[in-house]
């Protein structure tokens, strides 16, 4: 058990408030190509039979069992003792994208020496009673910090967590 | 109190260990292991030698002193001679230890090393071990060496040349198949890669190895099987591995290129189990087993062995062959079976960009290769894994966008899902 974050779908307007605060509070320069570490967009499903149109906001899941975690040679990448938050540190980063290669959503990105970071769940925040900087954004409320004993009990329509589990299990 | 024997401490071994303890404070685990040193992983070994890590750091999880203490693991400094796999008996060195309640084989794997003519020790490299990363290091460090040959041109030989042109060592390539990565790529792929590496300066020498190194006015030269003479100070060899298991007993354990295992990493002996590069586990694609020497593989086997020997009922269906290799400002990605036929989707095109292909049949993607972005590589794989194991065959709405927002084209997104959906 532990915390992550979650995302509802049926709220989200893909603003991009939660991206802004997130490079804001981890002086991402995109001019310098960094990517950031949330990622926002709208999706059009175009099947004829149930035609959808749903807003994404995505960063890192904090999987339970983290395929990065068990990915990454150097051991760069592990479970927060506190939080069991998806944390790292990048000294022994040799950037070799295997993270990459492990994450099923997408994730991890590089920085100007090529070392992998992605979000931490802002856990320094977390550890000084504050909320994550991309939850403080949302406008809408659609991004939250929950414990993962709640996402079990979630719909898959409106919860990304929830849909994020159906895959994951899947990845080695 | 149980007792547990790991013959063998690489990440594996370590992962058993922790999984283990997690189940079972009491325990007595005994560590067969007579390097003195921590698990190390071998694909940082090339990463030493270029300076980009330290030696420590080729350790990942701490020096052995500090996992002992975390673990509460009872070293045993002496060689492994023999394996009474029924009678749950560890022979080292005329000394019989034992019977245990559950047994890890955990050895890995060594590198090959064909004696090749003419070659001097001091000028023959491996790249394996921490103490071969230490040797090449010297070496290069004396700056001595102008030239050189690496003979296989694997995910480990790509690596060593990358660090070798860093030094402006004139260096050749040489593999005896017909191109580079060639039990990963499709052969489009891997001659824009060597393109590439011949633009860098390399020389590439397929269908070819060094049969003899001799001194050719002056200098040293390798003999190529074509018999073309290549500059040669040095000769590295990352031919592949073999499974450390000489001291195990075919006669009991099953072994077919290494100790067979199921899903539980049990072997055929009962209270004996294998994880990491000395045993074969279910290929996911073929259903057979197989060697998936991977560090990945390793700790999530060594996991699921450790969770059963303790008790537990964690399971490891398998895996499908993957790799992914950043060298010289590119990444390859290969996964499945580059031999494997079927339908074929590619888009892109080489050397400008993402590229993808991918080898569809039978409602599964057998095969894929990707060239110049890593970011489309964690999704593809989920999905072919998704597929093989029957969790849907369609990509979720956020993989879509993020394979959009990567650089992928959306039209083959629907293509592939058609094409393993079989609507196409």
């Amino acid at each position: 058990m532990g915390l992550t974050l979650d995302l509802d779908l049926k709220k989200c307007t893909s603003c991009g408030a939660c991206a802004i605060a997130c490079m804001d509070q981890n002086d991402i320069d995109v001019e310098q190509g960094i990517r950031p570490f949330r990622t926002v967009f709208d999706w059009e499903n175009r099947e004829k039979d149930s035609p959808k149109f749903v807003h994404i906001s995505i960063a890192c899941m904090h999987c339970e069992d983290a395929p990065c975690v068990t990915a990454c040679p150097s051991a760069c990448i592990s479970k927060d003792r506190e939080t069991n938050l998806t944390i790292f540190d990048n000294t022994n980063c040799i950037g070799c994208h295997s993270c990459a290669m492990a994450c099923p959503f997408g994730i991890p990105s590089f920085n100007e020496e090529g070392k992998m970071q992605k979000c931490d769940g802002c856990v320094v925040r977390i550890q000084n009673g504050l909320e994550p900087a991309c939850v403080r954004a949302c406008p809408v409320g659609a991004l939250r910090l929950v414990d993962t004993s709640e996402i079990e009990g979630e719909d898959k329509e409106t919860s990304l967590q929830k849909l994020g589990r159906e895959i994951v299990e899947f990845q080695t | 109190m149980e007792s547990y024997a790991i013959i063998g401490f690489g990440t594996a071994g370590y992962h058993a260990a922790k999984a283990i303890r997690e189940a079972d404070r009491t325990g007595r685990i005994d560590v067969y292991s007579n390097t003195g040193k921590a698990p190390y992983n071998p694909m940082l070994t090339t990463y030493y030698v270029s300076g980009k890590l330290s030696y420590e750091a080729m350790f990942p999880f701490g020096s052995l002193e500090e996992i002992k203490k975390e673990l509460d693991l009872n070293m045993i400094d002496r060689q492994v001679t023999g394996l009474k796999a029924r009678e749950h008996v560890v022979e080292t060195e005329g000394e019989d230890s034992g019977p245990y309640d559950r047994i890890l084989v955990s050895t890995g794997a060594f590198a090959i090393a064909p004696r090749v003519a003419g070659l001097k020790e001091e000028d023959c490299f491996l790249m394996r071990t921490d103490e071969d990363a230490l040797r090449l290091r010297e070496r290069l460090d004396r700056q001595d060496v102008k030239s050189a040959v690496v003979v296989g041109a694997s995910m480990v030989g790509i690596k060593v040349v990358e660090l070798l042109v860093n030094r402006g060592i004139q260096t050749v390539l040489a593999d005896l198949a017909p191109y580079m990565f060639p039990t990963a790529a499709y052969e489009n792929v891997a001659h824009e890669i060597e393109s590439r590496l011949k633009a860098r300066g390399v020389g590439l020498y397929f269908q070819n190895t060094v049969t003899e190194v001799k001194n050719a006015g002056g200098s040293q030269v390798a003999v190529m099987t074509g018999k073309d003479e290549v500059p040669a100070d040095i000769v590295v060899l990352c031919i592949g591995t073999r499974a450390n298991i000489g001291f195990v007993d075919p006669e009991e354990v099953k072994i077919g290129k290494a100790i067979v295992v199921n899903e539980q990493m049990e072997t055929s002996v009962p209270g004996v189990f294998a994880a990491g590069d000395c045993c074969e586990g279910n290929n996911l694609e073929t259903g057979k087993t197989q060697i998936i020497g991977l560090w990945a593989n390793a700790n999530y086997q060594g996991t699921v062995a450790g969770n059963h020997m303790s008790g537990g009922r964690k399971k490891f269906d398998g895996n499908i062959l993957h790799n992914i290799t950043h060298f010289m400002d590119m990444d390859f990605i290969g996964f499945g079976d580059n031999r494997a036929q079927g339908t074929v989707l590619t888009s892109g095109v080489l050397g400008k960009g993402l590229y993808i292909k991918v080898v569809c049949r039978d409602h599964e993607i057998v095969g894929v290769n990707i060239l110049d972005n890593y970011r489309i590589s964690g999704i593809i794989k989920n999905y072919m894994l998704r597929l093989l194991q029957g969790g849907g065959n369609e990509l979720t709405v956020f993989q879509k966008g993020m394979l959009i927002q990567a650089g992928m084209d959306e039209s083959f997104i629907d293509r592939l899902e058609e094409t393993v959906s079989g609507t196409n």
